[in-house]
């Protein structure tokens, strides 16, 4: 009975790492399409966010189906419950990333020469989802902890680039929409690494089964 | 043990106390019948005796228990019974007692009384006047004897069964002590018990099969763990699962995979795209896959290999090699065609447009000479960069001719400074040449001179107008040192590892006006560890560069 469960929880562990690794894709996707303002990135990102749906959609029926049957205790259920939770951050990951990359598709942000920051954002935001999902595989606490702590990075990105952002519209040095659109990526990503974070604090729980931190 | 001991001592104490119990019932059980014939016999003599005194009256006066008196006449009629009316009973002649009795005076029997339903012994006694007296004694049953025992037998039963339960326990310990003592790392070392020295020769074999095949085991493991461990390759073993059964130290440091890995999900190691592809296509499919992923900065190729049991995938086999040199090379040639061709098709359209414009007279007939001075110097670049790129080919495959003769460098550069002057003379460029007259070195004439000639061509070409280039030959103990220095533009320090790599310019937007093919220090690098000779480079930004190549002096062989 034990080791049926156990396989299914392996089974559940294999799934979660193939969804974080979908999300990776999808936001590396949407850095790469940024960088080249190249509009094909939407697709492919779309496809993989199908996917990524497709799997949270699975790994919540899993995790229901070993709840019910196995009705797990102590450090099972912390692993099952913040798997439930993890998916909802994955799935927001994935759907903000295309996001970004749909923004780019629309093309007025692909001759921005300001972009370098936004790429900086979105690296560090990328850098974070990997973080975490790296912290998840590993069942790493400190690896989480550092997560949680980069946060503040991606978040003074984001600080400097909407000053700047507010700054070029008084001046209007650029079209207004192209601001607004590097306004929306750059918000984009600091979700991602909000989400990121909300991961890295459901690995610490699955951990220590505390759960630090109002998650965002 | 102890349990098996007492059940057995049990049963063996219980059967032996009913045979036992037995036995000794019957001999009681006869021995009390001879002992009541005796008291019976005793009675009816009494009884006979006290009847012959008194007559029947004695009879009647006697207190009698359980012992019935029965006188019968000469001819077998009743005369007096104590427990029944004479007159009722039937003539008594047949009853063997009485019958011996008659005959011998006395007579005994024992008989199952059909009127009182129990058994009787019966003693009979001729009286002198020819009457029977007869005693009957209620016989003791053997089950009245038993009963008797009984309570006396079960209270032996249970000092027994307690006694016993101690003694099979001591029995069980002092069975079992040498036993649990027995060393089994030795068995044939024990000489406790001869019965079963059969097992102890069985586990001696066996373990000496078992110490066999574990050091044969041991023996494989280690020398496939000797192969695997120094493999250059990283090499990964999943089972059908995808799980890590082994990995190498190589694998295990590319992926970071720590000390305890047997058992984890290869996913958790490595999870990019392309090799989640390829593990998918291998797991579900039976599909080889490879692909060719970075780690760190070198890049592998990950072969992974599906292992199959008839169509069934039992596991994969995930190989991981270094290809980085190879891929290199790749993007370099990829890069080298690209460069060749634009190189090429630049020169070209000038000349096509110049063409195209005389051909259709859209030029005046003084400017003619221009266009086609344009297009002669056009072609005449396409040919030197022709000839670099042949003559680097040529390099490149080995098929230069290395055979070595006696060179003097000085005369080299003699001859090339001249061959430059029209150049260095356009850019008010001076040379001087410094050297201790002739020296001589035995190497390839050609390679020496592409290496002379494209230093100072270089030195004059990235030269400020007015500039110096100071070239010097020095022999020393064995070794000829060649330096070429120029106080013109430098070379930033950035560019200073790549400027040797082939269409590589340090400022491309003034190639174009410089001239040169950008194979120049190419073909110098080249030569060089061609004729395993040194390049130093210094070199600041405005201030010159000073190239140094050190030839090993050879003697002529």
């Amino acid at each position: 009975m034990r080791l049926r469960f156990d396989e299914e929880l392996n089974n559940l562990n294999r799934e979660m790492i193939l969804m974080g690794s979908m999300c990776e894709d999808a936001i590396n996707t949407a850095i790469r399409a940024l960088i080249k303002g190249d509009p094909d990135g939407h697709k492919k990102a779309s496809a993989i966010v199908t996917e990524i749906s497709h799997k949270e959609r699975e790994i919540e029926d899993m995790c229901l189906k070993l709840l019910m049957q196995q009705q797990p205790v102590a450090s099972d259920l912390r692993t099952i419950s913040s798997a439930l939770k993890m998916v909802s951050d994955l799935e927001r990951i994935g759907d903000q990333s295309d996001d970004i990359a749909e923004i780019v598709s629309m093309q007025n942000v692909s001759d921005a020469d300001d972009k370098f920051e936004i790429l900086d954002l979105g690296q560090a935001a990328s850098r974070m989802v990997t973080g975490a999902v790296d912290a998840f595989v590993k069942r790493d606490e400190a690896a989480a902890r550092e997560v949680i702590k980069e946060d503040d990075t991606v978040d003074d990105y984001f600080d400097k680039i909407k000053k700047e952002l507010a700054k070029s519209i008084q001046t209007d040095e650029a079209g207004l929409e192209k601001t607004l659109d590097l306004l929306m990526i750059s918000k984009y990503f600091e979700r991602i690494g909000d989400h990121a974070v909300n991961i890295a604090q459901w690995v610490i729980f699955s951990i220590t089964g505390v759960l630090e931190g109002n998650t965002k | 043990m102890t349990k098996q001991i007492f059940k057995h001592m049990q049963i063996l104490i219980t059967v032996a106390l009913l045979v036992a119990f037995a036995a000794m019932l019957g001999i009681l059980y006869s021995y009390f019948g001879v002992v009541q014939e005796g008291q019976v016999k005793a009675e009816a003599r009494l009884a006979a005796q006290g009847v012959e005194a008194e007559g029947v009256t004695y009879l009647e006066r006697l207190d009698l228990d359980t012992t019935r008196v029965t006188l019968v006449a000469a001819n077998g009629q009743v005369i007096y019974d104590s427990e029944a009316d004479a007159s009722s009973l039937e003539n008594h002649i047949s009853r063997p007692e009485v019958k011996e009795a008659l005959e011998d005076g006395e007579g005994m029997s024992t008989r199952f009384s059909g009127t009182l339903l129990k058994a009787f012994v019966y003693c009979a006694e001729r009286l002198p006047d020819g009457t029977v007296l007869r005693i009957a004694e209620p016989r003791d049953t053997a089950i009245n004897i038993a009963a008797g025992m009984i309570p006396f037998v079960l209270m032996l039963l249970i000092i027994l069964m307690v006694c016993m339960w101690f003694a099979a326990r001591h029995v069980a310990r002092r069975i079992t002590q040498p036993l649990n003592q027995l060393d089994l790392d030795h068995p044939m070392e024990n000489d406790e018990y001869e019965e079963i020295s059969p097992l102890l020769k069985r586990i001696y074999v066996q373990q000496k099969q078992i110490a066999d095949e574990k050091g044969r085991l041991v023996r494989i493991e280690r020398d496939f763990t000797a192969v695997t461990q120094h493999m250059a390759e990283g090499l990964i073993l999943l089972d059908e699962e995808g799980r890590v059964l082994n990995m190498n130290n190589k694998a295990g440091k590319l992926l970071n995979a720590g000390d305890v890995y047997i058992g984890t999900d290869i996913l958790a190691l490595e999870r990019r795209e392309k090799f989640r592809e390829i593990l998918a296509g291998a797991l579900n499919d039976g599909e080889h896959g490879e692909t060719v992923l970075p780690y760190d900065r070198l890049s592998y190729q990950v072969d992974v290999t599906p292992v199959l049991d008839g169509k069934k995938v039992i596991g994969t086999v995930v190989l991981l090699f270094d290809v980085t040199e190879r891929e290199t090379a790749e993007q370099m040639r990829r890069e080298f065609t690209a460069n060749v061709s634009h190189e090429l098709k630049t020169p070209l359209h000038t000349i096509s447009g110049c063409a195209e414009m005389l051909e259709s007279g859209g030029v005046k007939p003084e400017d003619q000479k221009k266009f086609v001075h344009l297009i002669y110097t056009q072609v005449q670049r396409m040919i030197t960069l022709v000839q670099d790129i042949l003559y680097i080919s040529h390099l490149d495959e080995g098929a230069v001719d290395m055979s070595c003769s006696r060179i003097d460098m000085c005369l080299i550069a003699d001859k090339v400074i001249e061959s430059l002057s029209p150049e260095a003379a356009k850019k008010h460029v001076s040379i001087s040449l410094d050297s201790d007259g002739e020296v001589i070195y035995y190497g390839v004439p050609r390679l020496t001179e592409s290496i002379i000639f494209n230093l100072i061509d270089n030195a004059i070409k990235y030269n400020k107008e007015g500039g110096k280039v100071h070239v010097s030959i020095r022999a020393g103990s064995d070794t000829i040192t060649l330096q070429v220095a120029d106080n013109g533009i430098g070379i930033p320090q950035d560019d200073q590892d790549r400027i040797f790599e082939r269409f590589y310019r340090v400022d491309k937007s003034r190639s174009r006006e410089i001239g040169g093919t950008g194979l120049g220090l190419a073909i110098v690098k080249h030569a060089a560890m061609l004729q395993n000779a040194q390049i130093r480079l210094e070199s600041r930004l405005g201030q010159g560069s000073t190239f140094t190549v050190i030839f090993q002096e050879k003697s002529p062989e």
